[in-house]
């Protein structure tokens, strides 16, 4: 192998040479240099970012084409940056308020602010887009009640660049949901030419066209395929964009796409596979950043109202079982950051989640567990998972098997096509899954709403604990951040206890690109924004 | 001549119910299938009311039989539905896909056809010779090296380390300035825009991945011609021909070919048809925007209306191959008519 690669790069040492020369014609050179190719394994389906439906790639993209009232900033980590959930700025508001009860929030729009057609961005622009948020059958609908966005009668016009929203309660996920890609603004005007009497939203002409006032603008838009967009001049919403034009191109094959970065025709990708990582890693050709996830967890999760693990001894000898240190190696080869093994007990230092839990290998522990359940000769089981999952979840499952085993308990590993998987979910018919969490915000109390209560999909482990049912709806409208924080830790607490699910490893984001290309920035959609990047 | 003009109508007719068949069968079994197409459209906080709007607008709150009914309905109305993985009419993916299969599925059934021909012709002139075994290795290879194995091989060597291909995705190069959409062929396209490099661009495009899925077609079509070749040399009328001392390549070429040509032909039509749906790892590979990975996608997503789709433009195509061929039997030998 070793022989072949030296070949390989002097090979493509004469290319880039070639390449090089070729790229000496004044007018090619200039062209190329302020473009950014973006190759993508996934698809953008639609422009309109919040169609049911609409795939990650799409809705990422509108971080580019539109532009929300505020965003969320970001702070360096290592050689790049990673987005601070913390601390919000304006968009297309040049400034907001936020009363001192909590309930109203006030936004002043930008004076200079202006919708990619010309026209000034008004206070009824952001009106009706919000209007629609809560109202059109959209993502938006769902996502933004988790932030007490609801009603239109929560939106006022107060005059034309000023907009004031009310909340019943201090929601502390209203403002992060504003800032979110759920919340986009529309130029009104234009999107009501667009409108019919059984599509008020202009859902279906949103879907090819974009209104918006974001700092590139659609030039080119073949659905699955490909996006070229330009950049949008007159933007003055933030700081200004260095590429002129970007191509966003879906290339399923993730060596292919590696190829693409390597030879220097494609300038930045993601999701390669972790064996093309490491072997890209050594190579001076590319640039590899893996950046831990915020919100992104792996894990083993328990059916809690299905037996055996209806028991919370079974679970916690199963979660004393699992060999992590070989799972965190072999199935993600070390890329990210541990969830086990924590010193604390009780309750941890600090409220975040996720973060590392106290759960370590100790077969001993687990068979008396196991014994005190009832089990003492284990007993058998099936261990399913997406194939979607399957990089990290297949080696994972026959190290778990095999570690299972060992205390007496049978595991049949199920690996299932993803509509069956979200179907079976769904259902909540499979009593152990490997799956990956992920939240749109790094915030405690959220992701416990979504992914350990109620009866939602979500809820994979249809955990119902009466003790987290009473802390949620109090943590989700606490103004006081120690008493929020005080709720935060007793809910990790609670989960480490009682293991609905036991964490493996946050993953990372894994970025390919050209050495030339600076200023990456993991943002909560974990996806490109072009905005931020240049070449240097 | 009129007799054709009735005939084809006629035996176009007579598909319908082979088509309604197929339809109807698709139709139940995606719905049959396990998965939830609503689970997997729904956003990351959706609740259940999202879940059953979604349902609902999808028509999948109705039973198996109503859903049906309302399908053929739109269907004579000349509308296939909407994908909901690519948010477009069904109809519009597959007219814009459809010219991208094609070509690459006729350049690579051109290259193939080419290719063996001459090695069948060679093969069966002298059996059992270093020609033969070349062309039966050249075969196996083809046929037992997996296109994406073969794909990401030409990929690998013929452009990342010589550099000679373009970069390995789409149908032209992701910098050039397109044709104006005219066929969709964009062969055509840029020949009628009297557009040389989009032209060369296009081309230079295509020469990967049509090899690669002429080197997995290359077996069958080499094999049944030197099979073929070889019975009609040993036959009467070719003997005859060389005792009467006509030339050798007149008697290859007009006696024998011509007469060996009809299994050619049928196995032609097989080719062809499966070339279609087999192109998709190919088209994975090469990120080559076709009708097979747009079907694949949609069965991975439970997406009813593009599979459906799919079918019923597959099964047409086949109907429509069929056809061809059974008229070219006609012109090839006289004595057999569409009948």
């Amino acid at each position: 192998m070793a022989h072949v690669s030296v070949r390989g790069r002097r090979l493509s040492a004469i290319a880039l040479i070639l390449v090089s020369t070729l790229l000496s014609v004044p007018a090619g050179a200039q062209s190329r240099e302020e473009t950014l190719r973006y190759v993508t394994g996934g698809s953008v389906n639609t422009l309109d970012p919040v169609m049911l439906g609409a795939t990650p790639e799409a809705t990422a993209l509108s971080s580019a084409t539109y532009d929300r009232l505020v965003a969320f900033d970001s702070r360096p980590a290592g050689d790049y940056r990673v987005f601070d959930f913390e601390s919000l700025r304006g968009e297309l508001a040049e400034s907001f308020e936020v009363s001192e009860d909590g309930l109203t929030l006030t936004f002043h729009l930008r004076p200079d602010a202006l919708w990619q057609d010309g026209r000034p961005v008004t206070a009824e622009d952001v009106k009706w887009s919000l209007d629609r948020a809560v109202s059109a059958e959209t993502m938006s609908k769902a996502q933004l009640a988790t932030g007490s966005l609801t009603d239109p009668s929560q939106f006022t016009v107060v005059d034309e660049r000023t907009v004031r929203i009310t909340l019943e309660k201090a929601d502390r996920l209203a403002l992060p949901n504003l800032a979110s890609l759920y919340a986009p603004i529309y130029n009104s005007e234009l999107a009501r030419e667009h409108a019919t009497d059984e599509d008020p939203w202009a859902l279906e002409w949103l879907k090819d066209n974009t209104a918006g006032s974001g700092a590139y603008a659609v030039s080119t838009f073949r659905a699955g395929q490909q996006v070229v967009l330009d950049v949008n001049e007159g933007w003055a919403n933030g700081p200004r964009p260095s590429f002129r034009r970007v191509i966003v191109q879906t290339v399923p094959e993730a060596s292919t796409r590696a190829n693409l970065v390597e030879r220097g025709d494609a300038d930045i990708t993601l999701n390669l596979q972790s064996q093309d990582l490491r072997a890209l890693e050594g190579r001076d050709t590319v640039k590899v950043a893996s950046i831990p996830m915020p919100t992104a967890a792996a894990g083993l999760i328990f059916n809690t109202r299905m037996e055996p693990f209806d028991n919370v001894l079974v679970r916690q000898a199963v979660a004393l079982a699992l060999p992590y240190d070989n799972l965190f190696e072999t199935a993600v080869l070390g890329r990210g950051e541990k969830l086990y093994g924590a010193g604390w007990q009780g309750e941890p230092e600090e409220g975040v989640f996720p973060q590392a839990l106290p759960w370590s290998t100790d077969l001993d522990l687990a068979r008396q567990k196991l014994a005190e359940a009832g089990y003492p000769e284990g007993f058998e089981t099936t261990l399913s998972f997406g194939v979607n999952r399957a990089n990290f979840a297949e080696p994972a499952a026959a190290l778990i098997q095999e570690s299972l085993a060992r205390i007496g308990i049978t595991v049949r590993i199920d690996k299932l096509p993803d509509p069956q998987m979200a179907e079976a979910i769904t259902d909540k018919r499979l009593p152990m899954l490997i799956e990956r969490t992920l939240a749109l915000f790094p915030s405690t109390e959220y992701y416990f709403r979504i992914f350990f209560s109620g009866p939602s999909r979500w809820n994979y482990s249809s955990w119902d604990d009466a003790r987290v049912n009473e802390i949620l709806p109090r943590a989700r409208f606490e103004a006081d951040q120690a008493a929020y924080e005080e709720d935060a830790r007793r809910l990790v607490g609670l989960l480490a206890e009682e293991v609905p699910m036991t964490y493996f490893w946050k993953q990372t984001l894994d970025v390919v690109m050209a050495p030339s290309i600076e200023g990456f920035t993991a943002w909560y959609h974990y996806n490109v924004d072009f905005r931020d990047l240049s070449r240097t | 001549m009129p007799t054709l003009l009735v005939r084809v109508p006629v035996r176009l007719l007579s598909a319908l119910p082979a088509l309604f068949g197929v339809l109807a069968l698709t139709f139940v079994l995606m719905r049959v299938l396990p998965g939830d197409p609503a689970g997997l459209m729904a956003s990351p906080s959706a609740s259940e009311t999202e879940l059953a709007t979604i349902r609902a607008r999808l028509g999948l709150d109705r039973t198996i039989a109503e859903q049906f009914v309302l399908y053929l309905g739109q269907l004579a109305r000349g509308d296939l539905g909407m994908s909901t993985t690519s948010g477009q009419p069904v109809l519009s993916d597959l007219a814009e896909r459809l010219p991208a299969s094609l070509e690459l599925v006729a350049l690579s059934f051109l290259l193939a056809a080419g290719i063996s021909l001459a090695l069948g012709i060679a093969a069966a002139l002298r059996p059992n010779s270093a020609l033969d075994h070349v062309a039966r290795l050249v075969c196996t290879a083809g046929v037992s090296i997996p296109t994406f194995v073969s794909g990401l091989l030409l990929v690998y060597v013929f452009y990342y380390l010589l550099g000679w291909a373009p970069d390995p995705t789409g149908r032209i190069d992701v910098f050039a300035i397109q044709p104006p959409d005219v066929t969709g062929f964009l062969l055509v396209d840029s020949l009628l825009a009297r557009d040389g490099a989009a032209f060369g661009s296009a081309l230079s495009q295509l020469i990967l991945p049509a090899t690669t899925l002429c080197l997995f077609v290359l077996a069958p079509l080499t094999r049944i011609t030197r099979a073929s070749m070889l019975s009609v040399l040993e036959s009467d009328y070719v003997r005859t021909a060389e005792s009467l001392g006509l030339g050798r390549f007149k008697i290859v070429v007009v006696y024998a070919l011509t007469n060996a040509l009809l299994p050619v032909l049928t196995i032609s039509g097989t080719v062809i048809s499966s070339m279609l749906g087999a192109s998709v790892l190919v088209e994975k590979v090469f990120a080559w925007p076709g009708i097979a990975s747009y079907a694949v996608d949609a069965i991975m997503a439970s997406d009813f209306a593009p599979v459906q789709g799919f079918v019923l433009l597959m099964a047409t195509l086949y109907v429509v191959v069929n056809l061809t061929i059974d008229l070219l039997y006609g012109l090839i030998d006289p004595r057999v008519s569409l009948s």
